[in-house]
């Protein structure tokens, strides 16, 4: 009787998780398989299901509509850049403001947050000029340099820097430690699920972002991937199994960036609430 | 420690190296009106830019001393980089920017000093090379040039030969909106597919068409909004009568009507000449299934054509070479030869008359049941009637599809929701 009723709710708690990932991998299957077919044969109704043929089809004429391998390294690039150097100065302004004490460190990260609320729009056309008369557009830094230091970014490390006990950096410090060896070698390692988050976080916003630099890029072998695959949408031709392939190519990296730093999501929890 | 630092510096390094590859002295040279040299760039997006491109070689041919840089964006993104440019007080602007013309006056009015006025480098004397009607929207109020004109779109309503045989409707029969929907009724008996596609709460396009055909667009010459005018309601009552017989297909957007053009749920597709691309590009099985005849009239013997869609060159004021840049606008614009490679390659429909009698242009398409295509529609460009675009353009065509998902799917009458459209319209422009 028990086993039955047990046996009942598995099967209806399982039937609803296999439901909802039938939704959620539906979206994600269909652009895998409609990168494998040309564009005409992705509205057929009914629509076909399985792989096509035309992968390798797709494959070349999107390198050579886009240069698929320099947009591809350009995206690399940036993302990865931006993320070391956004996550390490994020980790130490947030320590920063978490540890030193000096004048104007309130007030100073009251207008960090307050930076948090001002809509991109309205710094959109400002830098824009700026970027200009630096003679930086179409460059990398156009896109890296602007928002390295992320408000957010900073106000999450700041967060979980002030849970670390001082005692821990007295200590340090009495044994003889510089402050650059502290942050490295003491405060870095303790907040590593902290700076994992971050790290994803900044990566994913840059990866993804498509605004600016849609604006300050103009020629093709600088694009990045959403402003290249954006271009691929035509005024009456879109070639939409080149789109899938594009969108797929793109999703990639954050997957196994996600994966990669997923382990440290877990590691830095279990980490945290096994006190010995 | 060290090791950190080193990964620190080693980071910055690559990040200055990327900094210092940057070129752009080439640009800085210029020459004058009559020895226009030094390096230009060109916005346009997918098949035009590949059309500019294409014609660099001729253009050099005439002006060795210039090149010509294009640079390919989606419409949507050319947009928002041009407003950003602009808003920024023209910098970062290329010196040649494509556009639809729909969209000039709106930008015109929003930034009245950001283009060249190009009668004043002397593209007035081409008046005459071009259908009036696209002369008409490239021009500001006072008759100056203010973009160079390009391709356009002349309306015709495409039709599936196969379906019209099997309902024993015969295309050449149809002469107006009635005989329309009577063909359609048969049409729909006899192989139970609608008639056409129209996204309803978001595309006017076929109102559009309509208004057009009887000389009007959202407003009238004098800029008055005629969303109220008798040709507007009977625009909109035939609409109606065509959702009342079931006769619409009511698809989401651009990828809506490509389905049911692939997939053959529709029996024909009213739109631009432009759509002939299209069709053959995602539905090449289909090929001697498709023909075209004109819009149908209001009344018999009436007006049967309209455009949708067309774009220009214009040159924005701030642009840094501008000899150069008109050289390129007027000879692009103005060469047979280089119109005549978007018309093959991409489909792109010239407004420069010359290219009409081009025996491409003349030729039976195999796609399209043999017949002349393209000379149908070059046939009738200086028939299509000149209608009156204004900044409010997007606003009205927004309002009014909303009105028309009001009348449609929520059984509003025709005069009152036209008459909401209207009063809505006014408060908007005020």
């Amino acid at each position: 009787m028990i086993t039955s009723k047990k046996l009942s709710t598995k099967i209806l708690i399982y039937s609803l998780l296999i439901i909802g990932v039938i939704l959620s991998i539906a979206p994600f299957y269909w652009m895998i398989v409609g990168s494998t077919h040309p564009s005409g044969e992705i509205f057929r109704v009914p629509p076909k299901l399985l792989p096509g043929n035309y992968l390798a089809k797709n494959f070349e004429s999107l390198s050579e509509s886009l240069g698929i391998a320099k947009v591809f390294w350009n995206s690399l690039y940036i993302a990865i850049v931006y993320t070391v150097l956004s996550t390490l100065i994020s980790a130490m302004a947030g320590y920063a403001f978490a540890k030193y004490r000096f004048k104007g460190k309130n007030g100073f990260f009251f207008v960090i947050l307050c930076s948090l609320m001002i809509p991109f729009q309205v710094t959109l056309i400002p830098l824009f000029e700026m970027m200009v008369s630096f003679d930086w557009l179409n460059t990398y830094q156009a896109i890296i340099l602007p928002s390295l230091a992320a408000p957010f970014s900073i106000y999450l490390m700041r967060q979980n820097m002030q849970v670390v006990p001082d005692s821990i950096i007295e200590a340090s410090r009495v044994d003889g430690a510089g402050e650059l060896r502290i942050f490295f070698t003491v405060i870095l390692p303790v907040t590593r699920p902290a700076l994992a988050a971050v790290a994803i976080f900044q990566f994913m916003s840059q990866w993804n972002s498509l605004l600016w630099p849609l604006i300050t890029l103009n020629s093709k072998d600088m694009f990045t991937l959403p402003v290249a695959l954006s271009s691929l949408i035509g005024m009456a031709r879109i070639d939409y199994g080149e789109l899938m392939l594009g969108t797929t190519l793109s999703t990639i990296p954050i997957m196994i960036f996600f994966l990669l730093l997923q382990k440290q999501f877990i590691s830095g929890i279990l980490g945290g609430s096994v006190k010995e | 420690m060290k090791k950190y630092l080193s990964v620190l510096l080693a980071v910055f390094l690559l990040v200055l190296s990327a900094c210092s590859n940057k070129s752009s002295d080439d640009q800085a040279k210029t020459g004058d009106a009559k020895h226009p040299a030094g390096t230009i760039t060109v916005w346009g997006w997918d098949v035009a830019a590949a059309t500019m491109k294409a014609a660099v070689e001729n253009f050099q041919k005439k002006y060795p001393d210039v090149k010509v840089k294009v640079e390919d964006f989606n419409s949507g993104d050319l947009y928002e980089k041009l407003t950003v440019g602009l808003a920024a007080r023209g910098n970062g602007l290329p010196d040649v920017v494509l556009m639809e013309d729909e969209r000039i006056p709106g930008y015109i009015h929003q930034f009245p000093q950001g283009f060249l006025n190009l009668n004043k480098l002397g593209y007035d004397k081409y008046k005459d090379s071009f259908n009036p009607a696209k002369v008409a929207s490239v021009q500001d109020k006072d008759g100056n040039f203010v973009a160079a004109p390009w391709d356009i779109g002349p309306a015709g309503v495409f039709y599936r030969v196969d379906y019209f045989k099997k309902a024993g409707v015969d295309p050449n029969s149809i002469q107006t909106w009635d005989d329309y929907i009577a063909a359609g009724k048969k049409i729909k008996e006899a192989t139970g597919k609608k008639m056409l596609p129209i996204d309803i709460p978001n595309y006017d396009g076929v109102f559009q068409m309509m208004m057009q055909q009887q000389g009007l667009s959202y407003f009238d010459q004098d800029g008055k909004i005629t969303l109220q005018s008798p040709e507007a309601v009977r625009a909109m009552k035939v609409i109606k009568q065509l959702h009342d017989e079931d006769l619409i297909l009511n698809n989401k957007g651009w990828d809506g009507i490509v389905t049911a053009t692939v997939n053959g749920e529709v029996a024909t597709v009213p739109y631009g000449v432009w759509y002939t691309g299209s069709i053959m590009d995602q539905a090449p099985d289909l090929k001697g299934k498709w023909d075209v005849f004109f819009l149908p009239s209001f009344k018999e013997g009436g007006t049967r054509y309209a455009n949708v869609g067309g774009s220009s060159l214009l040159i924005p004021a701030t642009a840094k070479n501008q000899s150069a840049a008109y050289a390129f606008v007027e000879f692009f614009t103005t060469d047979k030869a280089s119109q005549m490679l978007g018309f093959e390659k991409y489909g792109l429909f010239p407004s420069l008359k010359d290219t009409y009698n081009d025996p491409k242009f003349t030729a039976n398409s195999e796609y399209f049941n043999n017949s002349p295509v393209f000379k149908k529609f070059a046939d009738i460009v200086d028939k299509v009637p000149q209608i009156h675009l204004t900044e409010n353009f997007a606003k009205a065509s927004s309002l009014m599809a909303n009105a028309q998902a009001a009348i449609l799917l929520e059984n509003k009458s025709v005069e009152s929701a036209l008459k909401d459209a209207q009063k809505q319209l006014e408060n908007q422009m005020r």
